[in-house]
């Protein structure tokens, strides 16, 4: 869009902007891209000064332009980082939490890019007693990133300071701070020695936490064991409440037995109390490690073991159940295979794997200076219908009214009809798609799915309840083979390939558990708002009114409600042609705004844009346009 | 390009809507509700800055007992949001008079709307200058009728704002007496480990200034400052003169400098607002001078006995004194008796906080006055729980002293009538967080 005329004009005049309006035109020029090096440092030799600039958002904007200019060139870019240190670190010192908490935010991003950067400024990011605990986190993730050969000491001596922190989260967050720190270097020596004071402060949190991170780090560095275990041995199994530390306490019994000598009898009276462990993963850990503690040492173990595949046999969680089965069987085919299995020789891990990948990091980094920094994922996870999850459609049409209108719509030699078109379909389909055999059991789904749907769709009892309705069974079996659009990929020889004129049914059917597993899986193929003139809005005194003159134009209502000025309505209509095609619609209505939202969806991509105009056209003699 | 704001609203601190504006009807009116059910009424208040529920952002901040909350459905810019919040609320004290509250935010409805209005179009933030605004909004703000009353200005052509260069000075002023005052606030955070070591220290420092100058001068700031008085030695070709240049290590100005010229001659040079603005801040974080040094000793004598010792050492020059001196010395919560004997100020427990707080309301140079407590503790049950020792934390201000050494060497005022302008500069220290541990 930005052409270098325009470029050079908006850069030389940039000092005539009042500062927020350079915050627009600095995000517009950093999605410029420079045809060459030269242009590059003309941008950034005009933009320089901006750095200077007493309101943040330049800088942070300007911040941006630099960044990613730069991405091409290396050695430049590591000079950016360089240069745009200083006033991002004066950001964050200056102003009030909530800012600092937004620039920190960027810093963090750029710290966890180029951690060795930063690594001679980590007392940048010492915490202070008062800063609120967001600031901390984000302190301590940036202490965690830069730490290296040189600097280890001081950060962790800092971070056992925040261990005795009044905040617990912040305790909390500091000891698993000091824990990465250890599985990220090489000499862990002094962290190990830490770790290990922790434990002897006697305080639940940090004992919870350190126990979970002592068990990482002997998964990593299998040599410390001897000096971790003479420590945690000294911990009573009755302090550790958390689940996480529980099972990583029993792990470290399991896996250490031989060196701790009463690892045994810990492990018994842990089996005792069976049944007052709620956690299926504690007890899964359980499992397993009184399995390896039988192999250690047998004689010791063995009433324990009885005891605890005893309880796993009758523990009603699943999991459990089947692992205990599983070292029951393992033991009684072959001891020494069993022994093969579940204590081989450890491999000491040497990466724990990252959590989130480069790819989204990147897409982070492309979007910096906006919210997707702060909340450390791309915007695409956030302001995206999609991603926010199903839940909100179903609870949208579950606190629906149901439309009455539809109730009397049901007609059974239709139906029968439809269902007569499926056999047809599915023995078509059969040769193609027949291969697990549950599959068959997707051919009796009327019936079948008709009960199953009775039970789900309490909700919406008035059209479920009516003897004579029955779901489309195409959709059914089509649902079971997880096909999304059954018109595309039924045969249908007989179709013409232009898409004759569009007609609607009248008379369609419906039942809104299909209609809200296809709206949930259909893509949007439109959305938009529209305005409705006023004797549109005078009209609409109760939904019925839009319901009935839709009718006129078989396009059927399953579900309406709200009440004025806000008003919802789900739609459907189905086409005549074979095979058949459905259209669902929903149309948010407010008539204080006289605004219309409409979004359809349509099993059928070729026709979706006929019936588009056709709904609309059908709504504009409503007086929405 | 991303937006600021599709909303803002003004809260109290039950929860209920005091002024709201929508600037885009991307979200809708009732989000507000979502804000006071998921984060007001839980613990989450005051752990994240910026949340979001449902499809929305929020980024909410507290301001006395006020909370404003800013809602976007997109992925918003949250810098520039939380700047334009700090401003408009600096915008709004401009005009009620210095505070800002829910009080007075009840006084002036009408006023509010009209600056919403004005400092946000579309979500995108608008001018915000309070002496710009103040000639489009004439409109004054209800003071309390203690305060005095603001004198009449006469209202100057108003379109010259708009399209002149200098956007933040109007034309046409004239004083009697020419003025200028120069103030240099700096704030040391100090953060010393309980051995003495300094762990981390550094100054921030800012330069406000009050002008009232007639015409359109030219002012020009000299500092000691290391880069500006290398570069003037190189163009003068003049020795260095001795003494102590400072380095500072980040500069940020008032948009009212010429930064062009701050980079190539490395001269402060500008033409300054009318009344009262912060023409520069800065971070030291080399070669700052502590005025304070605290050496505290605090022993646990048994179960249920302190014994605490503190010597507080000031090391500015012997002729200069610190202004509101106060220590906060933490001590258990299951305090009970404390005695003490201080060799100046006074002291007092305050058990709201768990500190013994140690004011002296003059402090000389180079003295050392100490203070010694005993300590008595209720003897409790929960003996396991050590105590957590927070660190000490201490206020003060330090008049004509800058703990970073900055020093103004001249300040010229240069307008074309020529006239004479009397300079007034002034020096204070300040603690930011003072934090010693113990």
């Amino acid at each position: 869009i930005l052409t270098p005329v325009c470029l050079t004009h908006l850069l030389c005049r940039i000092k005539e902007f009042s500062e927020w309006a350079q915050c627009l035109v600095l995000d517009l020029v950093s999605k410029y891209v420079p045809s060459d090096s030269n242009e590059i440092f003309d941008v950034m030799n005009l933009l320089e000064d901006r750095l200077q600039h007493a309101n943040g958002a330049v800088v942070l904007a300007t911040t941006k332009v630099f960044l990613h200019m730069t991405l091409s060139m290396n050695d430049v870019h590591q000079q950016v980082y360089e240069r745009i240190k200083a006033p991002l670190l004066t950001l964050v010192s200056s102003g009030s939490p909530e800012q600092s908490y937004a620039v920190l935010s960027h810093l963090h991003l750029l710290v966890v890019r180029a951690p060795y950067l930063f690594s001679s400024d980590y007392k940048h990011f010492y915490c202070q007693y008062n800063e609120p605990s967001y600031v901390k986190k984000l302190k301590l993730d940036m202490l965690t990133a830069v730490a290296n050969e040189s600097n280890t000491y001081e950060i962790v001596t800092e971070l056992c300071e925040y261990v005795a922190n009044v905040d617990v989260p912040i305790a909390r967050e500091s000891v698993r701070a000091v824990g990465k720190i250890a599985l990220q270097q090489y000499d862990v020596n002094a962290i190990v020695d830490r770790l290990l004071q922790f434990l002897e402060m006697e305080k639940d949190y940090v004992t919870a936490e350190t126990l979970v991170l002592v068990k990482d780090l002997l998964r990593k560095y299998p040599q410390w064991s001897q000096d971790c275990i003479a420590v945690v041995g000294n911990i009573s199994s009755k302090n550790v409440q958390e689940l996480k530390a529980k099972a990583a306490l029993i792990w470290m019994l399991g896996e250490y037995s031989q060196d701790m000598l009463d690892a045994p009898y810990i492990l018994e009276s842990l089996i005792d109390n069976w049944d007052d462990e709620h956690s299926a993963e504690v007890r899964l850990h359980l499992l397993t490690a009184v399995v390896k503690c039988f192999f250690r040492r047998p004689p010791e173990t063995q009433k324990a073991l009885g005891a605890a595949l005893a309880a796993g046999l009758a523990d009603s969680h699943q999991d459990v159940h089947d692992r205990a089965l599983f070292y029951y069987r393992l033991l009684q085919y072959d001891v020494s295979a069993a022994e093969r299995v579940v204590n081989p020789p450890k491999q000491a891990v040497s990466v724990f794997a990252d959590y989130q990948s480069s790819e989204i990091k990147d897409r982070i980094f492309d979007e910096f200076n906006s919210l997707s920094v702060v909340y450390q994922k791309p915007s695409y996870m956030f302001t995206d219908k999609e991603h926010r999850g199903a839940f909100e459609l179903s609870e949208e049409i579950g606190s629906l009214s149901v439309g009455t209108e539809s109730m009397d719509i049901a007609i059974p030699a239709q139906r029968v009809e439809a269902n007569d078109n499926d056999l047809l379909l599915s023995t078509s389909e059969k040769e193609e798609s027949r291969v697990p055999s549950n599959n068959g059991s997707a051919y009796n789904a009327p019936s079948v799915s008709l009960a199953t749907l009775d039970t789900q769709s309490e909700l919406i009892s008035p059209l479920s309840s009516l003897p004579s309705y029955a779901p489309n069974p195409t959709l059914v079996i089509d649902d079971l083979l997880g096909l999304d659009l059954p018109s595309s990929s039924a045969p249908a020889p007989a179709r013409s390939p232009s898409p004759p004129p569009l007609k609607l049914n009248a008379k369609a059917t419906m039942d809104p558990s299909t209609f809200q597993r296809k709206w949930g899986q259909l893509p949007l193929s439109l959305s938009k708002e529209c305005s409705i003139n006023p004797q549109g809005v005078a009209a609409l005194t109760t939904p019925q009114v839009l319901l009935r003159h839709m009718q006129s134009h078989s396009i059927h209502c399953i579900a309406s409600g709200g009440k004025s000025p806000h008003y919802k309505f789900f739609f459907f209509a189905q086409d005549t042609e074979e095979p058949v095609s459905y259209y669902l619609m929903e149309c948010i209505i407010n008539t204080s705004s006289a605004k219309a939202q409409l979004k359809i969806k349509a099993d059928d991509k070729n026709t979706s844009a006929a019936f588009s105009t056709l709904f609309q056209s059908a709504l504009s003699k409503f007086g929405m346009s | 390009m991303p937006v600021s704001a599709s909303a803002i609203y003004f809260l109290n601190l039950r929860g209920d809507v005091l002024i709201n504006r929508l600037y885009r009807d991307d979200v809708g009116g009732n989000m507000v509700d979502a804000f006071r059910t998921h984060i007001m009424q839980t613990k989450e208040l005051g752990t994240c800055p910026v949340r979001q529920i449902g499809g929305c952002s929020f980024f909410y901040m507290r301001i006395s007992n006020v909370y404003i909350v800013i809602v976007v459905s997109s992925n918003a810019n949250v810098a520039c949001a939380f700047k334009f919040v700090v401003e408009a609320v600096a915008l709004f004290k401009s005009y009620f008079g210095g505070s800002f509250d829910e009080d007075a935010i009840r006084n002036n409805f009408v006023l509010i709307y009209e600056l919403l209005d004005e400092i946000m179009d579309f979500g995108y933030p608008q001018n915000l200058s309070p002496e710009i605004l103040k000639l489009y909004i004439t409109q004054e703000g209800v003071r309390s009728p203690f305060s005095s009353k603001p004198t009449d200005k006469p209202v100057p052509n108003a379109t010259l704002q708009v399209t002149g260069a200098v956007g933040w000075r109007r034309e046409g002023l004239v004083y009697k007496k020419n003025e200028v005052f120069l103030d240099i606030v700096e704030s040391v955070n100090l953060l010393m480990s309980s051995k003495g070591s300094v762990l981390r220290c550094d100054v921030t420092g800012k330069i406000l200034m009050k002008c009232f100058l007639s015409g359109m001068p030219d002012l020009k700031l000299g500092l000691n400052d290391k880069i500006g008085l290398e570069k003037e030695s190189q163009l003068k070709s003049r020795p260095n003169k001795s003494g102590k240049t400072i380095e500072l290590d980040d500069v940020t100005f008032h948009q009212c400098v010429n930064l062009t010229r701050f980079n190539s001659e490395k001269t402060v040079s500008f033409v300054p607002p009318d009344g009262e603005f912060e023409l520069m801040k800065y971070r030291i974080t080399e070669g700052v001078n502590l005025p304070f040094r605290v050496l505290p000793t605090i022993k646990e004598l048994g179960r249920t006995r302190m014994e605490v010792n503190v010597k507080v050492k000031s090391v500015f020059g012997a002729k200069m004194f610190a202004l509101g001196v106060v220590i906060k010395i933490p001590v258990p919560k299951q305090t009970a008796k404390t005695s003490f004997q201080v060799t100046s100020g006074r002291a007092k427990y305050n058990a709201s906080i768990d500190c013994l707080v140690w004011k002296i309301r003059k402090f000389p140079g180079q003295t050392e006055p100490t203070l010694s407590a005993e300590v008595e503790l209720i003897s409790t049950m929960a003996e396991k729980k050590s105590w957590t020792r927070p660190p000490i934390q201490m206020e003060f201000q330090v008049p004509m002293f800058t703990a970073s050494g900055l020093r103004v060497r001249f300040l010229k005022v240069w307008e074309k009538s020529g006239y004479n302008t009397v300079e007034w500069v002034r020096y204070i220290t300040k603690a930011g967080s003072y934090e010693i541990r113990c």
